[in-house]
């Protein structure tokens, strides 16, 4: 068996998690936040790996494919908007994307 | 191993937080993709070699080449974060992430994460029950298997119902009579948790169990497949045979045999004849001074024994024979796949009575479980219990498709509307113009334009 736990990996998805957070609070770049969007949803998906070995179930495995398909969905779509913003207003800095603001 | 977790997961962390603070998008992009490459090689430590593979394909590859292009078309690779507001979100956003790390560290600080669970989860056996008792018309069979490995608690684990008069003799039926904590798993196998039990087998229709026939102490040891074969002994009782399956994989470029013999009257040795033949007998003459050339893999077996054999892979004419040199069965042009686990039980098949008796080697594949984390166990979980999400999936992928390219279509309705003025100002300029400069008037501004009279599509004026 393999002699590292679980416990590390869940460590280190929560590190990688924490990251993705501080991307999302902190870069204004809109690329940059579905990047880091990415990288919170790798972290969810370590852990499901991480766990699904310590239990011996597959099921974890198959949580992970649905994870991946649902993230390529929302970066097509998510980058497809980027790229419309772009071209209307020459800019993707999310502060400059205000007009929904009530 | 630890060095090699510490090592990696270093590399990932780092390029996680490289791909947060460097100011051009391009190198945040490739060092995301070196931690997601960190990320398939965890994965890869953690027993799922398939999803790492899918980790590399679809997010290195598909997702993050999707990123490079966007931000290399748009030419966004330097944009900045200065805009001056909300400069107190990164503040807030480092409190946050405290915060979180508190709370998630608290469960593991507090080792709530470890659990008995897995323990008990890997110690299951898998077992299933082979029908081989030669048809009739008259018989009905009941398997159970008790529980008694605990205070004899004679839990039913398994009942299995073998209706001899069923056409297809030497496939178990496996009813959903079932008690206790059992799994269906594949192959005809169940999961039962490991131990020492009490196999019983009775003879009655397949709800009501009269007096054994058959009882027996066996232990079941954690990760092992038991096939109990249920066969008629030459003295014409009910017996079980007990194989241990060994579910571990052959050699590398072999496959491996099990034959268990359940005809009653006959030992049976496994022969290949090397050429196809229509023989009913190994001899060369009628007084079988001599036998026809042919390689001897499995000596004779008596009735309810069994062997094993690794074969290397290739093509065989396979014969079964019995101790006076006749061909019980042939398998023709068997072909023997590398890495195959397979058990051939043979069984007399129901004939007329008085008739020739025929047999056959009924085929059961002994692969119990595949391994973890392997394409075939994760497929089977995700089409036969996750059938209904992964359609929904798709639908979404879908959805995501067509929404994509709507999105990436230039806005057709602002189209339309300066095509039409365009055509009009096109249509209206030169009679426009005329009257512009009989009159003397700027009629090209204010409110002459209004005045105008209307142009049609074709050009002409009214």
């Amino acid at each position: 068996m393999n002699p590292i736990g679980v416990e590390p990996y869940i460590v280190l998805s929560m590190v990688l998690f924490l990251l993705g957070a501080l991307g999302v609070l902190m870069r204004r770049n809109a690329i940059l936040v579905f990047m880091s969007v990415e990288l919170m949803l790798n972290s969810a998906n370590l852990a499901l790996v991480a766990f699904a070995r310590e239990w011996g179930q597959v099921n974890g495995h198959v949580f992970v494919f649905f994870v991946m398909t649902v993230a390529a969905a929302e970066v097509a779509v998510g980058l497809a908007l980027i790229v419309n913003i772009f071209r209307e207003r020459q800019s993707i800095n999310i502060d400059d994307l205000q007009q929904m603001q009530g | 191993m630890e060095w090699l977790f510490l090592t990696v997961s270093f590399v990932a962390v780092l390029a996680a937080a490289m791909m947060l603070t460097r100011q051009n998008a391009v190198h945040s992009a490739l060092f995301l993709i070196v931690n997601f490459g960190c990320v398939a090689f965890l994965y890869l430590m953690l027993d799922a070699p398939f999803l790492a593979m899918v980790q590399v394909t679809v997010y290195t590859g598909a997702i993050m080449v999707l990123f490079l292009f966007v931000i290399m078309l748009l030419g966004a690779e330097a944009t900045t974060d200065t805009s001056g507001r909300m400069r107190w979100l990164g503040l807030a956003g480092s409190v946050v992430a405290i915060v979180l790390l508190l709370i998630f560290a608290f469960p593991i600080a507090s080792n709530l994460l470890s659990s008995e669970a897995p323990d008990r989860l890997e110690a299951r056996a898998q077992l299933r029950v082979i029908n081989a008792i030669p048809g009739d018309e008259t018989k009905i069979f009941t398997a159970m298997v008790l529980g008694s490995a605990m205070p004899l608690d004679g839990k039913v684990l398994a009942t299995v119902a073998l209706d001899a008069r069923d056409e297809s003799v030497g496939d178990s039926r496996i009813d959903d009579v079932v008690y206790g904590d059992s799994r269906e798993s594949v192959r005809g196998y169940k999961e039962v948790e490991a131990g020492e039990y009490t196999v019983i087998v009775g003879v009655g229709d397949g709800n009501y169990v009269p007096g054994p026939v058959f009882t027996k102490d066996l232990a079941f040891p954690p990760d092992s497949a038991f096939s109990l074969v249920v066969f008629e002994n030459e003295a014409g009782l009910i017996d079980v045979t007990v194989l241990n399956d060994d579910v571990g994989a052959p050699a590398v470029g072999m496959m491996r045999l099990t034959l268990v013999n359940a005809v009653t009257d006959r030992q049976v040795a496994l022969v290949d004849v090397g050429q196809y033949t229509t023989r009913r007998s190994l001899c060369d003459d009628a007084s079988c001074n001599s036998l026809i050339p042919h390689r001897k893999l499995i000596d004779q077996l008596p009735a309810g024994d069994h062997t094993s054999l690794e074969l290397d892979e290739g093509r065989y004419n396979l014969a079964f024979v019995d101790q006076d040199h006749n061909i019980l069965r042939t398998l023709v042009d068997y072909q023997a796949d590398r890495g195959l686990i397979e058990t051939r039980v043979l069984v007399r098949e129901p004939g007329v009575p008085g008739s020739q008796a025929s047999y056959r080697a009924a085929v059961y594949h002994a692969l119990g479980v595949p391994a973890f984390g392997s394409p075939e166990a994760v497929g089977q979980v995700l089409f036969i219990e996750y059938l209904l999400p992964v359609m929904l999936v798709g639908m979404l992928l879908l959805v995501a498709l067509i929404g994509v390219i709507v999105l990436a279509r230039p806005d057709a309705l602002a189209q339309a509307e300066r095509r039409r003025v365009n055509r009009r100002r096109r249509v209206n300029r030169p009679l426009v113009s005329v009257i512009s400069q009989q009159t003397g008037a700027d009629v090209l501004s204010g409110e002459y334009l209004a005045k105008l009279p209307g142009g049609t599509d074709d050009g002409s004026a009214k």
